[in-house]
């Protein structure tokens, strides 16, 4: 019943979000860059139907193609976070030894530091745009996974089904491929929807601190920070992209409930 | 705090508490409260400063003379003075019966010792580069020839020396009491003239500054930052608040009574708050679009020609200003007295010549990367509406944002195609100039470099005359216009709010707030 | 216990060093330098590289490094660019406040949350489960800044109950320094209610499997007494390994709540500093993020057998 509830809300808004980016990509009502300094800060009407920006811009043709630039920028930052993490983690924890232990240290020297100051620095350091955001984030995130992916492979790799494997003549590697690494995935899986969120959430909150995609294109984060001026005379200007994170957010999380519970029922770990 | 709605019983009584407070205060001292959006950096004038520091420490310290509200330069502690010796000798007459803050009577002796204390290499004065072999002049001698006299002598006759003395970033060269410094000459805090006293500094937080009731005022109306400083609160209260949003909730809640510094957005909700009053003063700071002329694609002039002429300045000016500025392409800002008929001429939109332009350069479409950053809202979105301009004729200009700091680095290194930038205010005509023109080779991040407006640069800091002064800037403006190294787009206007009940505030030409003659109703 | 805590704290200090030298290269990667911020626009190259010798910035970086090393291994921070201020000190300062913060929040948070994720799973697959879970999602995806900008917008300027800006130490006037920190408190508590509640139900629907709760049922005992005694204290250790998990990452990384609440706390002087490339400050920081946060988690662990009996520290 409730698994039910959690699939259906939490795909309906994912299917509303992709929809959005894919339809954004082909078609908006107005060029989402065209500037017009006559038509500035509209309320809502029936032709702007979410109004206009401080520079005239239509606010829904830019929700529908931030809507695309927010879930690309969020779902290479996950697969960037989980396929390094993946690969670092079996190793230390197949590894072990002094790999391992140095690996680890790293990594809890990256988890030591708040995720978004990190992925902050490095902005500036590889640059604002779509691939230093995807870096700093991938390598603010990469940690967790790390740890996850390597808790997983340490509680596994003793299990007897694996030391039959290797018992019958299966390479190490092979073993670790067949065996190991399938167990790991429920875990993660999980984990990446989280991140999904944390990336769209960060990627605003980078934004809001000055450093986010550089405009005119337009991501939900870039266009909720520069509303900020604006948010008593044209509220409508950060509603919208406010509320399309956070519904994007909610079906996101309904999914990875739902995702979990399918997985793995009895693992019901946050 | 009257209009205050029912709000849970702790709240009211907390209420309670602080308007008891408030009440305990109000007879004691008038507090004007406002803000600043970073701390001071020190109390030390012109040596580790920005703009905060330098607004601050305006209100506590003066030198021997200041600027007035139109850029002129007018006496302060000096009365009056006089050139001798082939313009290289400066003697000034002090003003008599100047206190400072300890009580002393400021004489000839105090302000040699503190002309001497800033020429220091080990103060660290910012300025000190001004008056060494690659500066304006070097200053030979410092005599006090009696009490009140004292006689400065230059190596070479400068039109700057005075303009420099009295800039706000060299801390207006002020006159200290030796008292400022510790024995050990390290400094301990301002020891002025000014007509307020430095009271308490909460790093972080806010700096206090309290009447000074030695004072005595100058006679002449208040001008710039000379003139009359009749002190009409007891206390000033600097909040240091980085956030612009929450500055002006400050205000609208009646937490701050006065907020500089506004960008545009702001102003949108402010004008029709009715207990909030505007004063908006066009400034001297300056915001255009650079190119770098050493770039193989932007060193064709007729490119960066077809830039210039894609763009309808008035209208950009327009939108990022909302109507506080007005459209200006020279070098020189429209409220300086050399500012006249031959500066107001600079680029029409003409997209017609534009593209002829583009297709004789050859021209195709390659990309123009243009630095910008969010810390300057107006620079920002003056990158903005220059990119979606320029579209329009087919070039084809890429943003890229960077963090104030790293926009520097590229600045001073040269290192971009093209950068939307702002210029803080230049008090004189000459350094207006100066800050845009010199050789790249050795000056990477001038935007001018063209030989002979240098020389006619040099020409203008040394000649007094303002006839010949006001011909060398109107040639080097046609010649600017022509070399298109930079589009300048406005002067920054400065924007301030204040609450109804404030009287007696006015911005100047200089992007700083004097505190003095204002009131609190 | 003492062998085990010896033992924590040598582990820490590699993970330390390590944090350390990322720290100083990550500052010296970031382009520009603080000599540029000062002077601004008006550079003047002599007056950059006499600035530049007098903050020692001239010396090669790997002297730079070992200078710092060695002034941090006698307990000396430095001092800030910006305003000479001793680093040390000036964190500590802005970390009280971002401590008050994070500490109410995340204890108020987890006050309402572990009951309501343990009535949630109680009753789970019910309505009111339903309700538990979906607000806590909800709360868990709204973003906090655009959260506090609401708060501020409808507690500051509409209602006018609270002020909107400013901070007053607790130690100045307690009460005044509530009103301040009431909203930026209670975005955090959404924020983490969100998280925590859903910990806590998925933690304490394990335990309601286990089966000393079918047995102690068996035996007769009062539910609310199951609940209390059995479900609560398990259900709530592996969430206090979350709490500390939360903790420490929300006391270096409240930047942008203090931003939007202006207050002095360390998050924001991190980020400024880092816009003002205050190397001693920005380094200063982070290092001490880093410490706080291996603390933290220390003492979680530390504290670990106390909410769970089967956990014992060797």
């Amino acid at each position: 019943m409730r698994i039910r509830a959690n699939t259906a809300i939490g795909g309906t808004l994912v299917a509303l979000l992709l929809g959005a980016a894919v339809t954004g990509a082909f078609w908006t009502p107005f060029d989402p860059l065209r500037i017009n300094l006559r038509a500035r800060l509209q309320a809502p009407s029936s032709l702007h139907w979410l109004g206009t920006d401080e520079f005239g811009r239509d606010v829904l043709s830019r929700i529908m193609v931030g809507a695309g630039a927010s879930v690309i920028i969020a779902l290479v930052t996950v697969l960037l976070a989980v396929a390094a993490g993946m690969v670092i983690g079996c190793a230390a924890g197949y590894i072990r030894g002094w790999a391992d232990r140095i690996i680890m240290a790293v990594n809890d020297a990256l988890l030591a530091f708040p995720g978004i100051l990190l992925a902050l620095a490095v902005m500036i350091v590889v640059g604002a745009n779509k691939v230093g955001l995807i870096l700093a984030l991938g390598l603010a995130y990469i940690p967790s996974v790390v740890r996850v992916v390597r808790g997983t492979v340490l509680s596994i790799r003793e299990k007897e089904y694996v030391e039959a494997s290797r018992v019958i003549g299966n390479s190490e590697a092979y073993s670790m491929l067949r065996h190991v690494m399938p167990n790991a995935i429920a875990p993660v899986a999980v984990l990446a929807t989280s991140m999904f969120g944390w990336v769209l959430l960060a990627e605003s909150a980078l934004s809001f601190l000055g450093l986010g995609v550089p405009p005119p294109a337009p991501t939900w984060g870039n266009m909720l920070a520069a509303s900020r001026p604006f948010m008593e005379t044209a509220a409508w200007l950060s509603i919208a992209p406010g509320l399309c994170i956070a519904l994007t957010l909610l079906g996101i999380n309904l999914l990875g409930d739902s995702l979990r519970d399918r997985l793995d029922p009895r693992m019901a770990h946050g | 705090m009257r209009r205050r709605r029912p709000s849970p019983a702790w709240a009211v009584g907390v209420a309670a508490l602080a308007l008891l407070a408030m009440l305990g205060k109000a007879g004691a001292e008038t507090l004007l409260r406002t803000r600043l959006n970073a701390d001071i950096r020190s109390t030390d004038p012109g040596t580790n400063r920005d703009a905060n520091t330098d607004g601050v420490i305006g209100h506590v310290v003066e030198g021997l003379v200041a600027f007035r509200d139109d850029t002129s330069i007018g006496p302060m502690l000096a009365d009056s003075w006089t050139v001798s010796n082939e313009g290289r000798t400066y003697t000034f007459r002090l003003r008599q019966g100047v206190k400072f803050h300890n009580g002393a009577t400021m004489t000839a002796d105090d302000v040699v010792w503190s002309l001497k204390r800033w020429l220091d290499p080990a103060t660290q004065w910012r300025c000190l580069s001004e008056f060494s072999a690659s500066g304006i002049a070097r200053i030979e001698k410092i005599e006090a020839p009696d009490p009140q006299t004292v006689a400065i002598t230059l190596d070479q006759p400068t039109a700057l020396f005075l303009p420099t003395l009295a800039r706000p970033d060299c801390g207006q060269t002020a006159i200290i009491h030796r008292d400022s410094v510790g024995p050990d000459g390290k400094w301990i805090a301002p020891v002025g003239t000014g007509p307020f006293k430095l009271a308490e500094w909460k790093r972080g937080q806010y700096v206090d500054i309290i009447r000074f009731d030695g004072y005595v005022s100058r006679s002449e109306p208040r001008t710039g930052y000379t003139g009359a400083k009749d002190v009409k609160v007891d206390r000033v209260r600097f909040n240091v608040i980085p956030d612009s949003s929450a500055a002006k909730a400050g205000l609208l809640s009646g937490s701050l009574d006065v907020i500089m510094s506004l960008s545009t957005p702001d102003l949108e909700g402010l004008r029709s708050q009715p207990g909030v009053q505007l004063s908006i003063t066009p400034g001297l700071a300056l915001t255009g679009i650079l190119f770098q002329t050493g770039d193989p694609l932007l060193k064709d002039v007729r490119i960066r020609r077809a830039i210039a002429l894609s763009i309808d300045t008035p209208q950009i000016v327009d939108a990022v200003m909302e109507g506080t500025a007005r459209a200006n392409n020279s070098a020189l800002p429209i409220g300086s007295p050399f500012y006249g008929e031959v500066q107001s001429h600079g680029y029409q939109q003409n997209l017609v010549e534009a593209k002829k332009l583009l297709a004789q350069a050859g021209y195709h479409g390659q990309p123009i990367k243009m630095i910008t950053n969010k810390r300057y809202t107006y620079v920002f979105d003056s990158a903005m509406l220059v990119q979606a301009m320029a579209q329009a004729v087919g070039i084809n200009i890429e943003i890229e944002v960077l963090d104030w700091a790293t926009q520097l680095d590229r600045y001073n290194r040269g290192d971009y195609q093209s950068m939307a930038f702002t210029y803080s205010a230049r008090l004189d005509p000459s350094l207006s100039f100066e800050m845009l023109t010199g050789p790249k080779a050795s000056q990477p991040r001038k935007v001018w470099d063209n030989p002979e407006g240098q020389e006619m640069l040099r020409q203008s800091m040394m000649i007094d005359d303002t006839a010949k002064r006001q011909a060398l800037f109107d040639e080097m403006h046609r010649r600017f216009i022509a070399d298109v190294p930079m589009i300048v787009l406005f002067n920054n206007s400065e924007l301030t709010a204040l609450r109804k009940n404030i009287k007696g505030y006015a911005g100047w030409l200089y992007p700083q707030p004097r505190f003095w003659g204002v009131a609190v109703q | 216990m003492l062998g085990y805590l010896a033992r924590r704290l040598a582990m820490t200090i590699p993970t330390l060093l390590l944090v350390a030298i990322a720290v100083f290269a990550l500052v010296r990667l970031i382009p520009g330098d603080p000599v540029q911020v000062m002077l601004g626009d008006a550079a003047d190259p002599a007056q950059a590289a006499q600035l530049r010798a007098q903050l020692g910035l001239d010396q090669p970086i790997p002297m730079q490094f070992v200078h710092w090393i060695a002034k941090l291994a006698a307990g000396d921070f430095g001092h800030s660019i910006t305003n000479n201020l001793a680093v040390l000190p000036l964190i500590l300062d802005r970390f009280q406040v971002s401590a008050v913060i994070v500490l109410v929040a995340v204890a108020a948070a987890a006050c309402i949350a572990v009951p309501a994720g343990l009535v949630a799973a109680w009753k789970q697959n019910s309505l009111l489960d339903l309700s538990v879970v979906g607000g806590a999602t909800l709360l868990l995806s709204i973003p906090s800044f655009w959260l506090g900008l609401l708060l501020l917008l409808l507690f500051g300027l509409k209602l006018k109950w609270l002020p909107v800006i400013g901070y007053v130490p607790f130690a100045e006037n307690f009460w005044q320094a509530a009103t301040f920190i009431v909203l930026p408190i209670a975005t955090l508590t959404m924020v983490e209610i969100g998280v925590l509640t859903r910990m806590a139900r998925a933690a304490s629907i394990e335990v309601l499997r286990l089966e000393y709760v079918t047995h102690a049922r068996a035996k007769g005992v009062p539910e609310w007494r199951v609940l209390a005694r059995h479900v609560l204290p398990n259900a709530f250790a592996p969430t206090w390994t979350l709490i500390g998990l939360v903790l420490g990452h929300l006391l270096g990384g409240i930047a942008v709540i203090e931003t939007v609440f202006t207050l002095p706390g360390l998050g924001r002087l991190l980020v400024d500093s880092i816009f003002a490339r205050d190397y001693p400050v920005v380094q200063g920081c982070l290092l001490f993020t880093a410490v706080i946060y291996v603390v933290v988690n220390l003492i979680v662990d530390l504290c670990y057998p106390l909410f769970d009996p089967r956990v014992t520290i060797a």
